[in-house]
């Protein structure tokens, strides 16, 4: 079987979106999976980056797109590469059916907050002849660092549901239910998630050197 | 009373800019100004997601090209319209290219709205947001999706914003017709 992961966070390898991503594509390569790994902000560059990658597309047996949730839906990038697909819709459906998995994660403490990126992602399967696998999202992605150890309960849970949902996959199965429960499982109280976030963008202001306060308005009238 | 109309019409869309022109007429007739933006005309590059908004330069993207003016006239605005191509349920890439630059205009520290989290708001008033859908034939799933993305996105604002979607329109007489509709609904009046 052959697998392609899509990473449809600008921040490529440095994203959260990679770090789950690429742990799942650990998983399916020790079950006998290929995996080939596409950033997908850099292979729109040009046509013909674009092109090698939507063949690769054609030429897979699941895709395996993983983001943040920006504005409750895929990142502009991602939709642009999805808009250029169905532009070849007749060579994805014609080259077989590859099937279409999702890894999305967002920046609120409610997993449910990503339905709408997965709805479309599932649409977007349906209008391509995609099968659909299924996704795992989550919330509280502001709290995924670099190391799934650093995380509450040594992010156990979502671990254990990269590892059933690779499992899974491989075996050409959907995501388990299982898997998108564990996924979703808050990893901390709400009111830790948002009183810490709250404290990290002054953090983040201070290292920065910020000049303006938080809540400066730029184009405030009068 | 402005009115700020973000047009995500892709070059081959048909539907797009019927919806567009009747809109603007439409509003036209109710307002003193109305400023239309054909995002495809513009240089709007893609968030990075580096943050920089809310802990570099609060309140302004670190990106300097066409959005920052988009954005200036946005706040500046009572009423802001996006007119999108339905795209698998979203919107199409050239407007989500603009709404991924919208976050500035929003607080980074956490809240709670309709009892989930969401972001402070920045500005004291933000414009009334309407939204046109474009489809080329019926798909009640495809637009039961677009219209509760559009919810999620006025949780965000804090209000409610107003949807249609168009299916197949693309005599004019029809398009105006949904556009006073629409504008009716959002209590945009005269």
């Amino acid at each position: 079987m052959n697998a392609l992961l899509l990473i449809g966070s600008p921040k490529g390898k440095k994203s959260a979106s990679y770090m789950l991503g690429s742990k799942l594509a650990d998983g399916l390569r020790d079950h006998g999976v290929t995996v080939h790994e596409a950033i997908v902000h850099q292979e729109l560059r040009s046509e013909e980056k674009t092109g090698r990658l939507l063949d690769l597309v054609d030429s897979s047996d699941l895709v395996v797109l993983a983001f943040p949730l920006y504005v409750d839906s895929l990142p502009a990038q991602l939709t642009r590469f999805l808009e250029q697909a169905v532009g070849r819709g007749d060579r994805v459906t014609h080259a077989g059916r590859p099937r279409l998995a999702v890894i999305v994660q967002c920046g609120f403490p409610e997993a449910h907050q990503c339905d709408t990126a997965v709805g479309i992602c599932r649409r977007f399967a349906e209008s391509t002849g995609l099968g659909w696998a299924g996704a795992l999202a989550m919330g509280m992605g502001g709290s995924l660092g670099e190391d799934f150890r650093k995380l509450p309960g040594g992010g156990k849970n979502i671990l254990d549901a990269l590892h059933m949902t690779a499992k899974s996959l491989a075996g050409e199965c959907d995501v388990p239910d299982e898997a998108k429960s564990l996924f979703a499982r808050q990893l901390m109280p709400r009111w830790l998630y948002t009183m810490g976030g709250n404290l990290g963008w002054r953090l983040q202001m201070r290292e920065n050197k910020a000049k303006r306060p938080i809540g400066y308005r730029p184009y405030a009238q009068g | 009373m402005k009115a700020l109309v973000l047009d995500g019409g892709r070059e081959c869309d048909l539907l797009t800019p019927v919806a567009v022109l009747e809109m603007i007429s439409a509003l036209g007739e109710r307002m003193d100004d109305v400023e239309l933006v054909p995002l495809r005309e513009r240089a709007i590059a893609m968030c990075t997601g580096c943050f920089g908004c809310w802990t570099r330069t609060p309140g302004e993207c670190v990106q300097k090209d066409d959005a920052r003016e988009v954005l200036r006239s946005y706040v500046a605005s009572d009423f802001a319209v996006y007119v999108t191509p339905v795209t698998f349920g979203g919107y199409s890439s050239l407007l989500k290219a603009m709404l991924d630059r919208c976050i500035p205009v929003l607080d980074p520290r956490f809240t709670v709205v309709g009892g989930e989290v969401h972001h402070r708001l920045r500005y004291r008033r933000y414009p009334k947001t309407i939204v046109l859908g474009t489809l080329p034939s019926p798909d009640p799933e495809t637009e039961r999706l677009f219209t509760s993305l559009v919810a999620r996105n006025g949780l965000n604002l804090h209000q409610t914003f107003e949807a249609e979607v168009l299916v197949g329109v693309t005599d004019p007489a029809s398009a105006r017709r949904y556009a006073d509709q629409l504008l009716d609904r959002a209590g945009v009046t005269a």
